[in-house]
């Protein structure tokens, strides 16, 4: 059980690339953190710093108050699950699960005790005797769950564990994180480029860019109302709908639609009036029935659902590109035209792509 | 029982018997230090005749069959393989015996090279060749009884499992 707290964090390279700009966080005794963000935007990096394996170029970092940053890891009394599982092919799952304690030379009776203990928790029980190529990839993957759970350490730190897993395993394997985390009530940072993950697993989702962190909050903020265009593009599948629009008398005017305004939209962009914005619609929030025709390129049934691709009136343009997330199952044709209506709108300034909220929401 | 003595027979389930199976080496080390002493001779140019004989390849050949059946019992006790105890066991008693074959007869043979008569192995030689042979028989004999007892404590231990179980 631990807190964490990292202060303007940062992390550059010998060649001055910045991998890491001003990262802070507090994370609280118990939290299910998870860093998400596309390849390269630091969100690994920051998970090394705070497990010793990187160095930090500047900034603090501080484990129930203990200043941390320079200190071995080693010492630092984190476990890290990687996601190439790292286990040793030669030995068994019980060698495995036992070899950290085995090196810090506890008593092996207290060893057995918490191996048999971790193995309980993971449903590992029968496999102990197996070696690590015995097992299925998800059993891998809870073996070094398993490796950190003996160790009861103040933290777990994950770095993309389910990657390796087909789509059905990761999902199970999923749902025992999650268990696990309820379980042993945990503090644990997870790091993910998956959406799903990050939106299952987290109790606050850190969302990164390009080495800066662009928005913290709980899965249902970032989804509802996220931040800036990044995180409203990078979180929900199918992703966010994005046109620009000029607000002109209590209306969105796109280049192909019109849309009206609420009362409340209007509100919001008051200050906005004759200017132009992006407009983010998410696919789930448009609705059949209205007064913007969108002209089908390809509908894919997905059961419960139907994604229909087309273009706004017609056009050609990429700009005029929309997802909609139909209820049902939805027959249209290549040529079809569908009237459409946006039920929910995000509203972004076209200049710094951050979200308008409106004097209130601010 | 205590639990130290339950939790301890319980980890044999999934720890290796290494202590049983290092002995087995360890004796597979002392035979090897034993086959390197047994030749050597102040008086080689004499005492050819001596071992050039049926019995240095009725030793040669022991010896590689030694070196085999105690390695693959090493590997055998390793996993709790009670049959594998009673292999080492007898490979350990053999070395004892051993003791009493080339080497008693070496230290007991004299040729004599001119007018001076000289014993085959002398007395420093035999003593390390029969330190050698009763530290490898010694090693063996441990590791199969040491292995037996841990058997029939797993077993044991595996059947009051069961019984909990039903």
């Amino acid at each position: 059980m631990a807190n964490l707290r990292l202060e303007h964090v940062e992390k550059v390279y010998d060649n001055n690339v910045k991998a890491v700009h001003d990262f802070n966080l507090k994370v609280e005794d118990g939290e299910f953190i998870v860093l998400v963000g596309p390849s390269g935007c630091g969100k690994s990096t920051t998970l090394r710093m705070i497990a010793g394996l990187e160095d930090i170029s500047s900034g603090k970092l501080y484990l129930d108050g203990r200043d941390i940053t320079a200190a071995p890891a080693k010492d630092r009394d984190m476990a890290m699950v990687f996601q190439n599982y790292a286990l040793y092919g030669h030995m068994t799952i019980y060698e495995n699960m036992a070899f950290s304690l085995t090196l810090r030379k506890e008593n092996p009776n207290v060893i057995h005790k918490k191996v048999l203990a971790a193995a309980e928790i993971l449903d590992l029980t029968a496999q102990l005797n197996k070696k690590p190529s015995q097992l299925s990839g998800g059993q891998r993957q809870r073996v070094a769950m398993g490796r950190s759970i003996v160790r009861n350490p103040k933290l777990f730190l994950f770095d993309e564990p389910l990657s390796n897993l087909d789509a059905k395993l990761r999902g199970a394997t999923r749902r025992e994180i999650l268990l696990l985390h309820k379980r042993l009530e945990a503090t644990m940072l997870y790091v993910t480029h998956d959406q799903t993950e990050a939106l299952t697993l987290a109790d606050r989702i850190v969302c990164m860019s390009m080495g800066h962190v662009q928005q913290i909050g709980t899965p249902i903020e970032l989804y509802d109302r996220p931040a800036n265009i990044f995180v409203a593009s990078f979180i929900g599948l199918p992703p966010m709908n994005f046109f620009t629009v000029r607000v002109q008398n209590g209306t969105l005017v796109g280049e192909r639609f019109k849309t009206a305004l609420t009362a409340e939209e209007k509100a919001i962009l008051a200050a906005y009036e004759g200017k132009e914005i992006t407009l983010g619609v998410r696919p789930e929030n448009i609705v059949e029935g209205g007064d913007i025709p969108v002209k089908v390129f390809s509908n894919e049934n997905l059961g419960m659902n139907t994604l229909v691709h087309g273009h706004i009136g017609g056009s050609a343009s990429a700009s005029d590109r929309i997802t909609a997330k139909l209820h049902g199952w939805c027959q249209y044709k290549p040529g079809d035209t569908v009237m459409v209506n946006f039920k929910r709108k995000h509203f972004f300034d076209k200049e710094t792509t951050n979200a308008i909220w409106g004097e209130d929401k601010k | 029982m205590n639990e130290e003595l339950q939790i301890k027979r319980d980890r044999m389930r999934f720890v290796k018997n290494s202590l049983c199976a290092n002995l087995a080496i360890i004796a597979i080390v002392f035979d090897v230090l034993y086959f390197i002493n047994i030749y050597e001779a102040d008086v080689s140019h004499t005492v050819g005749n001596f071992y050039y004989q049926y019995r240095i390849g009725v030793s040669i050949i022991y010896n590689i069959l030694f070196l085999l059946a105690t390695f693959l019992s090493s590997e055998g006790i390793k996993n709790y393989k009670r049959e594998y105890a009673f292999a080492l066991i007898v490979l350990g008693l053999l070395q004892i015996v051993r003791i009493f074959w080339l080497p008693a007869q070496a230290a007991a043979a004299e040729v004599t090279v001119g007018s001076v008569t000289t014993r085959v192995m002398d007395a420093a030689q035999h003593v390390r060749v029969i330190i050698y042979l009763a530290a490898s028989g010694a090693c063996c004999i441990a590791s199969g009884v040491i292995g037996l007892q841990r058997c029939r404590e797993l077993s044991e231990h595996m059947a009051s499992l069961e019984a909990k179980k039903g």
